[in-house]
């Protein structure tokens, strides 16, 4: 008892505090959030800036001092929730927010590692995240941050003190629902700034959106559907038709035809679009669905002025292997053949990495990121697949009981040569770091119907390593050549994103918990450091009273240990966690 | 303090008490209190030169007749500023010993005081003390409520009126443990948050002037004590008049019971009148329900 009442005293001192650092604490500006890649004392969009790079302009750590860079602290995220932890945390007036697994967000005093709230989503029985109860990420803006939960709903929280300011719904989670990425900010000429998100729930037969509401009310201003036949919405009132109906798709089976946008966006100040990867047609077996089914497996890019699809591009058009092609869209300026192309590049779970143009999605190169690709032959000069249709799964109906088509070996497995974790581009090198995985699977298709909030896969598979020795694969890409400068090998399959730094350093955590730094220009491995728990999320750098800090989420979980197959036993070894790493150059050693 | 003296009306409230409290500081009760607004330059010269170390004091808090530990610490968090005086027209009835420690039924009836501003009710050894705020605006000063005890308690009201004064009354109730550290009954259901702010409410005439109204909501009015269960309640009540003006304002925190149930008793005319309650939890969730009081009855 005595001990409650001590609790609850020093929390309402720090409550105290928070009111305090609130008066001095300035509000986050659309202009904040656009220019973020170049302020480096703070960190106010996911991805270090609207292109989502994951570059810092910072170099006070380098190559030569990174051996001195010692933790700071370590903030758990506490009780018995401590598994998947995939967010990257936000930074702002020496103040972290971060969120965590089961829909929690915590803000963190910098200068102490000591919590100045928590909030802690109140979930209902019953939400159906497919892949892992994670979450990627907050936004900020104003005095507000937001941030997804797995019940499908953006809470708006005051910054200050973690209370709900307005909370709305994304989707039914009972219909299977979720939302994990972080939100999307974005500026408009007509609405000011506005909140966008994505949709998780590909897997349960979900039509994938993009809303965009009023950061300020919540309100809904344009919602966007990934599959055509569906309509769109613009201030309260259907919009347009997103493409044709029955174009690409058979019959009703638009209305359960997955697409979701479940890893959010980035966003081009130069050609004003938001990029969103659009995911897996539902169900997986293909046979069930004739047609590209669009726009599944594509990258969109969308006018937020009013919710309008400017092009789309599909990277693995009918899918059948749950190339889930969600995969983050990076706008970058690539010079090729001695000019400067608005460029943009994602690296997709189908094993190819893309180059295309970001102002009209029009192809400009494919080249293979991982190994001994099967599915397809390459990638033709239109930018279409050239598949290889013996290593499409078998239509159950062609076998002798109707139960079971084909199997086949494909490469790379379902679970992508990349997933989630987003890589980074460097402006010093002009490379991209690509955490990708050397895996695949054996799949086969299945009969199946739609039925509210069930699994509506029509298929079964198991993950194999294709290689003895690792899965996880960092690799550095040249992306006017698609040549791979580097490689770093890692035993178990990463799962982190990667940050670089004009320090000459790519950061990247292993499930084996390591946060490792590597050399940009050769690969070589030049820190690591040990934090207990797998590392399944992306880290971040900022500078704080003129020095630099680095911080990483660590706690291992996400889709591997669920979906892995013959690979989870790599991995069932590793100890879950749940906590924040801050680390920095201590000052008696910043001088050497 | 001396500064705030010259311009606050309430600071001059305050420093007639700190005089008057010299006399009446060991009464348990202080039952009238007077004001006499007029001599306040002479009181402040007065305090300002010969104690300054004074102004800067804490408040003396008389004794507290339920003998609780926690008494210091409860009116430092929860009821600052004003003179702080034991007051026998804040009448709390509560039962002598808890029934069942989930709801417990205690009623504030502090219609005898005038220019009431706020009512704030704690139960000093709960793990959170604080049950709820209201605002009395076009409603009497009067309150029921239901409420989670964790152990045995003593249980204060503080009514504060627009002098500042927090006028107390209390009870102490005896209870059996764990109130506030159970699951709520609601989880034993997995559609719970289906029934989320559905709504019993009731309104009659009590007076010319006057209607009590009664409401009970859904809701689990979780602590975040409880293993695994974050806390999460119904945080705010305003309920409104036909005009949009507002009759009560309530504060509610986590000690209040599951499916929170609340009596007022707003101020009305001898007409129909149709009365709006707005609720609001801590996960942003909003209840609406309009509630309409009878017209009073031909004679």
């Amino acid at each position: 008892m005595q001990r409650k009442i001590w609790l609850a005293l020093a929390s309402s001192l720090s409550v105290g505090a928070v009111a305090f650092a609130g008066s001095a604490n300035a509000d986050v500006g659309i202009a904040d959030i656009m220019g973020d890649q170049s302020t480096t004392e703070d960190i106010v969009s996911y991805g270090l800036g609207p292109r989502a790079q994951r570059y810092s302009p910072l170099a006070t750590i380098d190559k030569s001092n990174i051996k001195n860079l010692f933790p700071v602290w370590s903030f758990s995220f506490g009780g018995e929730k401590q598994r998947g932890q995939e967010s990257q945390p936000l930074i702002k007036d020496g103040v972290m927010y971060v969120t965590g697994s089961y829909s929690r967000m915590w803000a963190i005093d910098i200068a102490t590692g000591e919590e100045l709230w928590q909030y802690d989503a109140r979930l209902p029985e019953g939400i159906l995240p497919c892949c892992d109860v994670v979450n990627r990420g907050a936004a900020i803006l104003g005095d507000k941050v937001f941030f997804g939960t797995l019940d499908a709903k953006i809470v708006a929280l005051d910054k200050d003190t973690g209370k709900v300011v307005w909370r709305k719904t994304i989707g039914d989670y009972e219909a299977g629902y979720s939302y994990t990425a972080a939100p999307l900010i974005v500026p408009t000429e007509k609405h000011g700034p506005l909140i966008l998100t994505g949709n998780s729930g590909g897997e349960f037969g979900v039509i994938g959106e993009v809303q965009a509401r009023n950061p300020e009310t919540g309100e809904m201003v344009w919602s966007r559907p990934t599959i055509e036949g569906n309509m769109g919405t613009l201030m309260g009132a259907e919009s347009t038709m997103t493409g044709t109906k029955n174009e690409s798709w058979p019959g009703d089976m638009w209305k359960n035809g997955g697409g979701a946008t479940w890893l959010g966006g980035t966003y081009d100040p130069d050609t004003k679009l938001a990029y969103f990867g659009t995911g897996n047609p539902a169900p997986w077996n293909s046979y069930l669905r004739a047609g590209d089914n669009k726009w599944t497996s594509a990258r969109i890019a969308i006018d937020p002025e009013d919710g309008e699809i400017k092009w789309g591009y599909q990277t693995t058009p009918h899918d059948g292997w749950d190339y889930d092609g969600v995969n983050e869209f990076i706008p970058f300026d690539m010079e090729k053949d001695g000019k400067m192309v608005k460029a943009g590049a994602s690296a997709d779970r189908n094993g190819f990495f893309y180059i295309l143009d970001r102002t009209n999605g029009e192809f400009i190169s494919a080249s293979p990121f991982v190994q001994n690709i099967t599915w397809a032959k390459g990638i033709d000069e239109n930018g279409k697949p050239i598949f290889d249709p013996d290593n499409r799964p078998g239509n159950p109906a062609e076998s002798a009981d109707g139960k079971k088509g084909k199997s086949v070996f494909a490469i790379p497995s379902f679970l992508g040569g990349k997933n989630w974790m987003p890589m980074a581009y460097s402006q010093s090198t002009k490379h991209f770091y690509i955490p990708s995985n050397e895996w695949g699977m054996d799949i086969w298709n299945e009969p199946v119907t739609y039925k509210k909030g069930a699994a509506y896969l029509g298929s079964g598979f198991t993950i194999k390593p294709i290689f003895d020795d690792y899965i996880g694969s960092l690799k550095a890409i040249d992306p006017a050549t698609g040549d791979i400068k580097w490689e770093y090998k890692n035993k178990a399959p990463l799962w982190g994103g990667v940050l670089t730094t004009a320090g000459g350093l790519v950061f990247t955590g292993t499930p084996e918990g390591y946060l490792k730094a590597f050399d940009d220009e050769t690969g070589e491995e030049l820190w690591k450091f040990q934090t207990g728990t797998g590392i399944v999320s992306s880290p971040i750098t900022w500078e704080q009273d003129g020095e630099q800090y680095v911080a990483i989420v660590t706690g291992w979980g996400g889709a591997v240990p669920l979906w892995g197959g013959e690979v989870a036993k790599v991995v069932s070894y590793l100890n879950q966690g749940g906590s924040v790493w801050v680390f920095k150059v201590p000052e008696q050693l910043a001088a050497r | 303090m001396c500064g705030l003296l010259g311009k606050s009306a309430n600071g001059t409230a305050n420093a007639m008490l700190a005089t008057k409290r010299t006399i009446s500081l060991r009464q348990r009760f202080v039952t009238r209190v007077s004001v006499v607004k007029n001599s306040v330059p002479v009181v402040c010269l007065f305090l300002c030169l010969i104690f300054p170390a004074l102004s800067h004091a804490s408040r003396d808090i008389p004794a507290d007749p339920f003998e609780s530990v926690m008494w210091k610490l409860m009116v430092e968090r929860h009821f600052p500023g004003g003179e702080v005086v034991f007051d026998s027209r804040v009448k709390v009835s509560a039962p002598k010993s808890a029934e069942n420690q989930f709801h417990v039924p205690i009623t504030v009836d502090a219609t005898e005081l005038s220019d009431v501003e706020e009512i704030v009710a704690v139960a000093d050894l709960n793990p959170i003390a604080h049950i709820l705020t209201v605002r009395p605006k076009k409603s009497l000063s009067f309150v029921g409520f239901r409420v989670k005890l964790q152990q045995a308690t003593p249980i204060h009201v503080g009514v504060r009126t627009s002098d500042g004064v927090w006028h107390m009354g209390g009870a102490y109730i005896d209870a059996a443990g764990g109130g506030c550290t159970a699951p709520a009954m609601a989880h034993g259901m997995n559609n719970w948050m289906k029934t989320l702010g559905k709504t019993r409410a009731s309104t009659r005439r009590e007076s010319p002037l006057s209607a009590r109204m009664t409401i009970r909501m859904r809701h689990p009015m979780d602590t975040g004590l409880a293993a695994g269960i974050p806390a999460f309640f119904m945080n705010q009540i305003t309920v409104q008049d036909a005009a949009g003006e507002t009759v009560a304002e309530l504060d509610l925190y986590e000690p209040v019971s599951e499916n929170p149930t609340i009596t007022i008793k707003p101020k009305v005319g001898q007409v129909e009148e149709t009365l709006s309650v707005l609720a609001r939890d801590t996960e942003g969730n909003e209840f609406g329900f309009p509630l309409t009081v009878p017209a009073v009855a031909a004679q």
